[in-house]
């Protein structure tokens, strides 16, 4: 799509949506609101091998925190879409999630630790 | 400390410079991820005055910087174009605030950003991206022509330059900071 108007009939994009809607069972988006695309998740040591191969690729990002983005960015998933599967997972207890960035209340000690950080670089 | 994420938004017009900026201060080479695009989001590119353009962002792209063994900061820059309004929405949520990217040859391009941080209330400095060094516009006349009010920080920046875009973030976070109630 780089460097083109999107004309609102793009057929490529509609016909890799049905195969990932298929894939998360219905579902449109996730149960848990609080996910955001920069919540950053971890898998769990739990025995995975009943997984479905798609599901199995995320677990595979997730050896070491790393946000949805990253996972949608690295695997060449849509967002909604790595959303709603990040999230089965984590239902299901594959994945741990850390603080999400949205709905939190930036506070006075964290953004004093991100002005450190940034005067470090 | 919970493992955390902080979210930075790098809004501004087509072309303003927002992946040079996130890739001079990203750790890693800025990744793109991509959205479905729904009905609503049909739109036509603005590529007016922009010469050297040779392609259009239609996905979203972003950095990340660790601040700390639990704090990671996300840069995520908004998509060029006016048609993917509903992504902004999910980029601001939550997010410290924003740098709109100002390009002094196509100030106009930038209004539509300034705007809805405005108008949300979400904090936001005004960067104005040296394209070619030198600008004839003073920082009030940028100030007047972007109608920015006064508590809005204004800073002069090189996207491409690593210390120039560290300065504009430094800048926003300070002035997030001087926005929260506790600092009253
Ligand atoms: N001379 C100069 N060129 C710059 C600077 N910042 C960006 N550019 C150039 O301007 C063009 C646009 O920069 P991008 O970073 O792609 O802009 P963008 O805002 O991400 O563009 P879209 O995502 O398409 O809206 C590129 O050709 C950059 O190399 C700068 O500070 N000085
Ligand atoms: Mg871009």
């Amino acid at each position: 799509m780089t460097g083109e108007a999107w004309d609102g009939d793009d057929e490529t994009a509609a016909g890799r949506f049905v195969p990932l809607y298929v894939l998360v069972n219905g579902r449109t988006s996730p149960r848990d609101t609080n996910l955001d695309l920069a919540t950053q998740v971890i898998a769990v040591p739990v025995d995975s091998s009943r997984l479905e191969p798609e599901y199995l690729q995320i677990l595979g990002r997730c050896g070491g925190w790393i946000s949805i983005a990253e996972i949608g960015a690295y695997l060449h998933i849509p967002l909604t879409i790595v959303k709603v599967m990040v999230d089965v997972l984590l239902e299901q207890g594959y994945l741990d999630s850390g603080a999400p960035a949205q709905h939190k209340v930036v506070d006075m000690r964290l953004l004093n630790a991100v002005l450190a950080g940034l005067e470090r670089l | 400390m919970n493992r955390t994420s902080v979210k930075i938004v790098i809004a501004g017009g087509f072309g303003t410079g927002k992946t040079t900026l996130v890739s001079s201060v990203s750790e890693i080479t800025p990744l793109t991820t991509e959205e479905l695009l729904t009905s609503a989001s049909v739109g036509i590119d603005d590529v007016t005055g922009v010469e050297s353009k040779t392609h259009t962002t239609v996905a979203l792209d972003f950095g990340r910087i660790t601040i700390s063994p639990d704090v990671v900061l996300y840069l995520f820059g908004t998509p060029g174009q006016d048609r993917f309004w509903f992504m902004w929405d999910e980029l601001a949520e939550g997010a410290v605030g924003a740098i709109v990217l100002v390009d002094t040859r196509r100030l106009d391009t930038s209004f539509p950003a300034v705007d809805y941080f405005e108008r949300r209330g979400i904090p936001f400095v005004a960067a104005v991206n040296q394209f070619f060094g030198e600008c004839e516009y003073t920082d009030d006349e940028i100030r007047s022509a972007m109608e920015l009010g006064a508590e809005v920080p204004l800073v002069w920046l090189d996207a491409r330059d690593r210390a120039s875009s560290k300065l504009a973030l430094i800048a926003l976070v300070r002035h997030a900071m001087s926005r929260l109630p506790q600092a009253a």
